[in-house]
């Protein structure tokens, strides 16, 4: 990532910025760039409504990319969300549908409602604990434990939901949450509860033992511990900690679409993957950041809303994210290296 | 000098290796006959391993000549010396384990065409060669199956059918029991009457003596001696020969040591250690001297819970820690052998790696206190005489030196009263080195105890006031530093040398 050789003082009044800070700074910068340039080509495209959306069109994924980030600091992959999402919308359906349906996927548990999130969020943070169970006491790759425990959530969403989806029978209780408008304004309550997480998330980052901790695994996970840092302790709960935010995402959708959709949340493990490593979180561990890969999904969405723009097929979406990744990996390596020659 | 270069396998002339500040290895000039087991010995940093690198290619010399089976010789890279008729036996073992023996053998030497692999005589040839060395094992076996030094000899024999007639083996008894030594030995004596030559080297004093020929001394990067061990008289000749008058004693009595035991283990047992018990008092400093893999890193590690072990740890009167962070937490640091993977966060700056033993020192609720951080990191730069542009710097661009205070910075701020220091000052220039001395001086006078686990004879006689003497997992002896230390049978005994042997 950087070189070994000395850099000379800059000057006493130069204060040099951090390799996280220049990276985030980098990255927000092509975020900017890519809009401008989307500006130029789509017409429209060039509106403060627009750039609303670019944040709140995808504010389950950027929660998501939180958790995600935490762990890819501390060394550790989370493949797991995209499940976890399906698994606790389609369990809070479950739980709160009255109990005398007219076929089985219209007949659920009957709990109330403040009950049902409850109960479906405990199944998410058992998702995150077996995440945790395998990777930290069997020392399994968080990779193929993640992976395997992705494939779990969405089984069990699955067959609760027969592979289809249940959306009767819910109280009327049930929809509140993920429609709710706050401010007067179209912005919702899910949007909002992003906004927060990522406020507590840089200060927590930034500013708090459980972040550094985090870093400190990450960048030698042998020194922590020799350090006095410990490891399994704090790896278990970056993962409870994501499964908790992608618990609440997945509530937040079910009840948005007033469904509990067995394939809601498909592939946004990789989104979350994706929007942090295009904001510089190192995949090794030991550096990136939430702002970065805030301004990440930044970059994801202006490419994304832009095709759609020049009405390209959506079948070319893949491929543009694809060439967006590489360009943005790409440039990152380079300008570190730079930076630190 | 002619006749005595066209019986020798293996020449060097004025080989010269210069570091930055350094000269490692010092015009040496010897040679070595055919089919003989000859050894190397010396001190640690006396300039033996630097050699072995350059002559299997892995350091370029910076003069000097070598002369291989009458050939000039100038390897840069392992392949390459193999080639040339070097193959070397490394402490780790380089097999594979999901492959049999036979495949171990022919790894790398396959001849294949269009992707095939072409039936030749090499897998006869192997065989052959391995059940020249050792008929008990069968090249069918999977190599997983075998014990450690079973899988050395598939090594051996991979060694001496790839067509090298010179095999070095640095340290191979390391990891072997007693009798696996012996039959270790007996199949270097079967490669000897095959022709081959054997460069040994070990620093257990009484195996050279069993299955060397000739020896070359080394001492201070320099050529001392070669000759039949024949004409050395016993490991009292031997070890004048490695140390020479050159242990600088600089031990002066610092005379405040108290009176208090600071630390008591009784009966430490690990897969290593055998029933280690010693004490620590307050001031003192207590030193660990011993070979590699005589057990040093594994009582430091045992006093600071980072490895498990049976018996038993009192520190000030109540259990030691079972883990770093309990330890920590009861007055116990630990600086670990290994600096850049075990005690730095080399991708993070100064300020980040200060705080990280002691955070309750800086943090409130959980938040950190900025500017005590900055002001610790500061301080510790000054104490210390870190040499850097800013507490922002990232630690892996400073220099070992520098590196390794600021290991010894994050101990310090854990405000530990036992701090123990693994090979404090390995890989660190000369001038770093004395600034450590009294860095670790001055936190003894302050009334801290500190432990000196090192495998430098002349740092221990320098600092220490006590020196246990280990050997094989065991602590062999105590002696009181002072004028009077007796070097010749300090390293009589950390070889492996009986009581009685010693003059």
């Amino acid at each position: 990532m950087s070189s070994v050789t000395d850099t000379l003082p800059s000057g006493p009044t130069r204060s040099k910025m951090s390799d996280e800070g220049f990276i985030s700074s980098l990255v927000a910068a092509v975020a900017i760039s890519l809009f401008l340039i989307a500006s130029l080509l789509v017409p429209n495209f060039f509106q403060w409504q627009n750039v609303v959306n670019l944040v709140t069109n995808n504010w389950a994924v950027i929660a998501l990319g939180v958790g995600v980030s935490f762990l890819l600091v501390s060394g550790n992959f989370d493949l797991s969300v995209g499940g976890i999402v399906a698994l606790s919308g389609v369990l809070s359906v479950w739980f709160a549908q009255s109990t005398e349906g007219a076929n089985a996927l219209s007949t659920g548990l009957g709990l109330p409602y403040g009950l049902a999130i409850a109960c479906a969020l405990l199944g998410s943070l058992a998702i995150g604990a077996l995440n945790a169970l395998f990777v930290v006491r069997f020392g399994i790759p968080s990779i193929i434990v993640t992976l395997g425990t992705m494939m779990v959530a969405r089984g069990i969403a699955q067959v609760i939901t027969h592979g289809s989806q249940r959306n009767t029978n819910l109280p009327d209780a049930f929809g509140y949450l993920g429609n709710l408008s706050l401010f007067g304004t179209s912005i919702k309550f899910p949007v909002v509860l992003m906004g927060l997480l990522l406020v507590v998330a840089i200060f927590v980052e930034r500013k708090m033992v459980f972040g550094r901790i985090t870093y400190w695994i990450g960048a030698n996970p042998e020194a922590a511990s020799l350090s006095g840092i410990d490891r399994a302790r704090h790896i278990t709960k970056l993962y409870l900690f994501s499964a908790g935010i992608a618990g609440v995402v997945g509530i937040l959708l079910a009840s948005e679409y007033k469904s509990g959709f067995s394939n809601r949340g498909l592939l946004m493990e990789f989104d979350a993957l994706v929007i942090a490593l295009l904001g510089g979180v190192a995949i090794a561990g030991g550096f990136g950041s939430v702002i970065g890969m805030f301004f990440g999904a930044i970059i994801l969405a202006v490419v994304t809303s832009a095709a759609t723009g020049l009405v390209l097929s959506p079948d070319w979406q893949f491929i543009l994210k694809a060439v967006a990744v590489f360009l943005a990996i790409v440039t990152q390596t380079w300008a570190l290296a730079r930076r630190n020659k | 000098m002619t006749e005595e270069q066209k019986t020798s396998v293996l020449s060097v002339d004025g080989l010269t290796k210069d570091y930055p500040g350094v000269r490692a290895v010092d015009n040496v000039t010897f040679s070595i006959q055919n089919s003989v087991v000859h050894c190397l010995v010396g001190e640690n940093g006396a300039g033996k391993s630097t050699l072995v690198k350059m002559l299997t290619g892995a350091l370029a010399p910076t003069a000097g000549a070598m002369t291989v089976n009458g050939k000039a010789y100038v390897p840069t890279s392992p392949q390459e010396a193999r080639e040339g008729g070097i193959a070397t036996l490394f402490q780790e073992l380089h097999v594979v384990d999901e492959l049999t023996v036979l495949e171990n053998l022919t790894l790398g030497m396959e001849k294949s065409r269009f992707g095939f692999f072409v039936k030749s005589d090499l897998e006869d040839r192997v065989t052959q060669t391995l059940a020249t060395i050792e008929p008990a094992i069968d090249p069918a076996a999977r190599v997983s199956t075998l014990s450690v030094a079973q899988k050395q000899i598939v090594e051996i024999a991979r060694a001496a059918s790839s067509g090298a007639n010179i095999i070095i083996m640095d340290e191979p008894t390391a990891a072997l029991s007693e009798r696996e030594v012996e039959r270790l030995f007996t199949v270097i004596r079967r490669l000897r009457e095959n022709n081959v030559t054997v460069i040994y080297i070990s620093h257990k004093l009484d195996e050279i003596f069993e299955l060397g020929d000739t020896v070359t001394v080394m001492r201070d990067g320099k050529h001392i001696t070669t000759c039949p061990l024949s004409d050395v008289d016993g490991r009292a000749e031997l070890i004048e020969m490695m140390i020479g008058r050159t242990v600088f004693q600089s031990y002066s009595p610092r005379g405040k040591i108290g009176e208090k035991v600071v630390l008591k283990a009784e009966g430490l047992n690990t897969k290593l250690l055998k029933n280690v018990s010693f004490d620590i008092k307050e001031g003192e400093i207590i030193g660990f001297y011993g070979l590699v893999g005589a057990g040093k890193t594994e009582v430091a590690r045992a006093l600071f819970g980072a490895d498990s072990f049976d018996g038993k740890v009192t520190f000030h009167g109540k259990p030691g820690g079972r883990t770093p962070k309990e330890a920590i937490a009861k007055g116990i640091a630990l600086v670990p052998e290994e600096r850049r993977t075990q005690g730095l966060f080399t991708s993070l700056t100064i300020r980040e790696n200060v705080p990280v033993m002691n955070l309750p020192r800086v943090t409130q609720n959980g938040v950190f206190k900025a500017e005590d951080v900055r002001t610790a990191a500061q301080e510790f730069v000054t104490q210390l005489g870190i040499a850097t542009s800013s507490i922002e710097k990232h630690t892996e661009k400073l220099s070992g030196g520098n590196q390794q205070k600021v290991v010894l910075a994050k101990c310090l701020f854990s405000q530990a009263d036992l701090l123990l220091l693994d090979e404090p000052t390995r890989g660190v220039d000369v001038g770093a080195k004395t600034e450590i001395y009294e860095i670790i001086k001055d936190l003894a006078n302050e009334g801290n105890a500190v432990a000196v686990f090192s495998s430098e004879l002349e740092e221990v006689l320098g600092i220490c006031d006590r020196v246990f003497l280990m050997f094989d997992g065991c602590l062999q002896e105590e002696i009181e530093n002072g004028p009077n230390v007796d070097i010749a049978h300090i390293l009589n005994v950390v070889t492996g040398g009986q009581d009685e042997d010693a003059r």
